[in-house]
């Protein structure tokens, strides 16, 4: 079926362009779905066929299992790619698609339905033998917290069950700050965020370092490790900047986590392309965090040092072909990614509006990820990333000065964007040196800044 | 009369205010999730609350009138 094959693409902007790209090259066909606000962006064009999912409103588009329902059906589409954000890791959209004899590109429903949960996930990497953040491995109620808390050990993390980006979770310093009201307001928070009260404890790194590791599994048993990746700059848990190889890893702690990275994907039964992400804590030990089952954001700096195209693996596995593959890969070279955000770069506040001006240069080195062009509008309604660039060099200092000049010379007029920022952060003494830790943007502009000159 | 409008386009997350409360200026009456951030859209005068023209998950423009004030409070 693959030459004929259809993939609809259920998501937009510069994810839904670099999909479509890949499936061109393949020789799939493409279906483009989009809302009132996206009519005219250029996954749209891009696509052979397109379907209008409804208004901006992403509960209405995006997010709307039925209308999807009604595109994937309509279209008589053979795949669904979900790209990342909106349902790619809604295990009830992937039952769906199964549902309605299409082919998920992801893992199967029921364990993504397994996997939201956190001390399920923690579970099961305890089990293959890989080191956890101590904490809890059920959901506790109230009154356990007191005497869990005291096993754990202070500063730790009352964390929602099922969840993510930080919301929900609450940080207990000492033993006074362990009260009934801290838990029942976590657990409304959950409950709000998520749909589910279930929270866990966790004990609080100290300075811990976020490394990843890519890995796809083919389905008859085969895993491979992809590299890592290092995605330590973040700023209230977006990641900002991310990296590959990680600067501070040696080759046999790199080995080591590729082993825990596929011993997890093999004990749950994993397939198709994740992320077993992990903490590094300041003594160098690494902790299993969780496996994200989609196409991650920061995938290029995989792509360009292993010369991969990680959506064409996904679109393989998915069509039941055999992966291009016999071994682990290790990072070539240096990538970095600078993610592009249509926010102001001191304040933050959002910056939707029109693009009145777009231009960059070509190096030969850098890649733009992007669903730009002059005259589109960047709508309020969606995540306010609008592109990436992922640099190239054979060293990590080659690698970022050339995006420090890639960015001196890249134009996005029309919305404010975190370009400054950017630079600002390439160029500090902690990001050359490679001195980072999860906390440290935010201690940083908690304490002055960063020296930003716009 | 005042009128409260939206400083930036967005969705309505949600509408902190009913008919009758006083807001003093500096009081949040709506909040707009703008590109999946919160932002607080505040009364710059004193007044009571006359009018909502918003509900949840209304799409909103640069300067749509979200609330109406009685500025006599």
């Amino acid at each position: 079926m693959s030459s004929l094959a259809k993939v609809l693409i259920a998501n937009r902007g510069e994810i839904a362009v670099r999909v479509i790209r890949t499936c061109r090259k393949m020789g799939l066909r493409t279906v483009a779905v989009f809302s009132d606000a996206d009519a005219n962006s250029p996954h749209v064009r891009l696509a052979d066929e397109s379907y209008h999912l409804g208004p901006s409103n992403p509960l209405k588009s995006y997010l709307n299992l039925d209308r999807l329902a009604e595109a994937i059906e309509k279209t008589k589409a053979d795949l669904v790619h979900p790209g990342y954000g909106f349902l790619a890791e809604n295990a009830e959209f992937a039952k769906m698609v199964t549902r309605l004899g299409a082919t998920w590109v992801g893992p199967p429903g029921d364990l993504m339905d397994k996997l939201a949960s956190k001390t399920y996930s923690r579970k099961m990497a305890r089990e293959a033998g890989i080191p956890i953040i101590p904490g809890t491995l059920e959901p506790i109620s109230a009154h356990e917290l007191e005497q869990v808390a005291h096993q754990i050990g202070f500063p730790m993390l009352i964390k929602p069950d099922r969840g993510g980006g930080g919301k929900g979770t609450k940080l207990i310093k000492s033993p006074e700050e362990l009260t009934t009201e801290a838990f029942s307001s976590a657990a409304r928070e959950a409950q709000y965020g998520f749909g589910r009260p279930d929270l866990y404890v966790e004990r609080l790194l100290e300075k811990p370092r976020h490394i990843e590791v890519q890995v796809i599994a083919d389905g008859s048993g085969n895993v491979y490790a992809l590299g890592e990746r290092e995605c330590t700059i973040q700023r209230r848990y977006q990641k900002i900047i991310e990296e590959a190889p990680s600067p501070v890893i040696s080759d046999r702690d790199r080995l080591h986590i590729y082993d825990l990275a596929k011993r997890y994907a093999g004990k749950i039964g994993y397939v198709n392309a994740g992320t077993v992400e992990m903490l590094r804590d300041s003594s160098g030990e690494f902790y299993f965090l969780e496996m994200n089952k989609r196409i991650q954001v920061e995938h290029p700096v995989t792509e360009l040092t292993t010369g991969l195209d990680i959506v064409e693996l996904q679109l393989r596995v998915a069509l039941g072909e055999e992966l291009p593959l016999k071994t682990d890969m290790k990072p070539v070279g240096h990538a970095i990614e600078c993610r592009i955000y249509a926010e102001d770069p001191k304040t933050f506040m959002p910056s939707p509006g029109k693009i009145t001006e777009f231009s960059a240069q070509q190096d030969g080195f850098t890649r733009l990820d992007h669903a730009l062009e002059p005259g589109i509008i960047i709508p309020p309604y969606y995540d306010p990333l609008i592109a990436k660039a992922i640099s190239y060099g054979d060293t990590r200092e080659v690698s970022r000065i050339r995006m420090v000049e890639y960015l001196k010379n890249l134009r996005i007029e029309g919305v404010k964007t975190n370009i400054p920022f950017l630079t600002a952060l390439l160029g500090s003494r902690n990001f050359i040196e490679g001195d980072f830790y999860t906390n440290w943007v935010n201690e940083v502009l908690e304490n002055g800044g960063f020296n930003i000159s716009s | 009369m005042a009128e409260v409008v939206a400083p930036i386009p967005g969705l309505v997350a949600r509408v902190t205010v009913k008919e009758g409360d006083s807001v003093k200026p500096g009081d949040t009456v709506v909040v707009l999730n703008v590109m999946k951030t919160e932002v607080n859209v505040q009364s710059e005068s004193p007044g009571v609350v006359k009018e909502i023209r918003v509900k949840e998950w209304d799409e909103v423009d640069i300067g749509t009138v979200l609330v109406v004030l009685d500025s006599k409070g």
